[in-house]
């Protein structure tokens, strides 16, 4: 098989690992804040359980939890396996980048000084103007760097996808790379990659840059 | 107490704020002892003490940063807290729209233009933009701060920034106006131009309460000086009284530190 027709085939798969990439940023982002915000819950038992689960997501494979999504209703309930795997791989991927985006906003959001709730306090801002208008903004500026991270590994991440034969980008080079006994597809796999993120790093640059006008 | 300055029209008309017999405690450490103040229209009252003694406290229980335990707090003679109580969410809401608050760190929000700053509050109430937007520029210039409107608050100095912080409690159009140590953070050289403005609003007969550790200021604008110490008010009266002559060992322990 020529380098030609690997990088073809390999490509067909790209439309599915950005189909990972932006859907798990869709859904993961917002339900990380909702996840921070039940974190810094003043009720014990909330924080508690929202603590717990951060604590399993984070601390066990990612891609033991694309199995277990996956699979786990089979095992569980005798369910059949979903045909099309985009949606147990964007479910677990999305709580589970939710884990990690949810303790990002969190530092982000301890960060902001007490005084500036206080100022929206006193000058009369309601609880939820004080954290749209006040202190989001604030956040999203600090934690920018951070949330940049998460997304490069992302990138990377969708390559897990293999695990659950979803015929993204990775998945495919691999089974040349079985069928050809070639180490190629996976330098093309590489490459296409480094692309994505240096995609990536310029658009989040951008944003930086866009909230540069304050410190 | 008797106290001329205050004293004449409007002493029969109810204080903007009256405090009566405060209580607040943080844990087991009482900060407030049955604290009782009255500020009448147009005065102005200075707090000053040790640090530890409850000064700063007192404000952020008057404008409800703080929960009290005790005692009564009301606006225009209207309970916002009666014995212990405080009133219902919506009518604290109203009474907020009474005071102002300068903080220490002056508390700007960071990602708005100054302009912004201080009329957003305004706006947000549902007061017309255009006439908020006149304000705002008439408080800049008033704050010597002409241009300023559409600079970030970290491209200006400190003084200018808690200039900016006044304008912005002013623009709310509050009747009282409570300052948290207004010149603390600042350097040296900058405590000038914001005492200056204080001045300036205390000559105009702007209500004020000011905890401060300025002394000669707070000797030549208050019209009441309160001496706190350990959450009790040791000494109030007339400052040239208070300053000169001080009854309480206590005060004159304090003062003598700011005499080297």
């Amino acid at each position: 098989m020529s380098l030609t027709t690997m990088i073809i085939k390999m490509s067909e798969g790209l439309t599915r690992t950005c189909a990972i990439f932006f859907l798990t940023l869709i859904f993961s982002l917002p339900l990380g804040m909702v996840v921070a915000l039940l974190r810094m819950s003043k009720v014990k038992i909330v924080s508690a359980v929202t603590r717990f689960i951060i604590t399993v997501l984070r601390g066990t494979p990612l891609m033991l939890q694309l199995l277990a999504v996956t699979y786990g209703p089979y095992y569980l309930f005798g369910a059949t396996v979903a045909r099309n795997k985009l949606i147990p791989v964007v479910i677990a991927f999305s709580i589970n980048y939710a884990a990690y985006f949810a303790e990002i906003y969190r530092g982000g959001i301890e960060s902001i000084p007490i005084g500036q709730y206080e100022a929206a306090e006193v000058l009369g801002y309601t609880k939820v103007q004080t954290f749209m208008r006040i202190i989001l903004p604030q956040v999203i500026k600090r934690i920018m760097p951070s949330v940049t991270n998460e997304v490069v590994t992302l990138v990377k991440d969708t390559s897990m996808a293999f695990t659950v034969s979803y015929q993204e980008m990775f998945t495919i080079g691999k089974q040349i790379a079985n069928s050809q006994t070639s180490f190629t597809p996976f330098l093309v796999a590489g490459v296409f990659y480094y692309i994505f993120n240096v995609i990536v790093d310029y658009v989040m640059g951008r944003i930086e840059k866009r909230l540069d006008y304050y410190k | 107490m008797a106290d001329k300055r205050t004293a004449g029209p409007g002493a029969d008309t109810p204080s903007v704020l009256s405090i009566r017999s405060l209580q607040k405690s943080f844990g087991s450490l009482r900060v407030l002892e049955d604290i009782s103040l009255s500020v009448e229209r147009g005065s102005v009252v200075s707090i000053i003490g040790p640090s530890g003694s409850g000064k700063s406290t007192l404000l952020r229980c008057a404008s409800f940063l703080e929960h009290a335990e005790g005692g009564d707090i009301l606006y225009d003679g209207q309970y916002a807290l009666k014995d212990g109580v405080y009133a219902h969410k919506s009518e604290l809401n109203r009474f907020r729209t009474r005071f102002g608050l300068v903080f220490q760190n002056f508390q700007l929000f960071p990602h708005y233009s100054v302009l912004r700053n201080i009329s957003e509050a305004p706006i947000l109430h549902g007061e017309n933009k255009e006439e908020v937007r006149e304000r705002a520029y008439g408080l800049l210039k008033k704050m010597g701060l002409e241009g300023k409107e559409t600079a970030y608050p970290y491209q200006l100095s400190g003084g200018q920034q808690q200039r900016v912080a006044i304008a912005r409690a002013l623009c709310m159009r509050p009747e009282i106006l409570y300052f948290d140590e207004p010149t603390s953070a600042l350097d040296p050289e900058l405590t000038g131009e914001v005492l200056k403005v204080i001045r300036q609003l205390a000559e105009e007969k702007m209500t004020m309460v000011v905890v401060t550790h300025e002394m000669p200021f707070a000797k030549a604008v208050s019209n009441r000086v309160i001496f706190m110490a350990d959450g009790v008010i040791v000494e109030q009266g007339d400052p040239i009284e208070v300053f000169e002559n001080p009854r309480e060992e206590r005060t004159r322990q304090f003062l003598r530190v700011f005499e080297r």
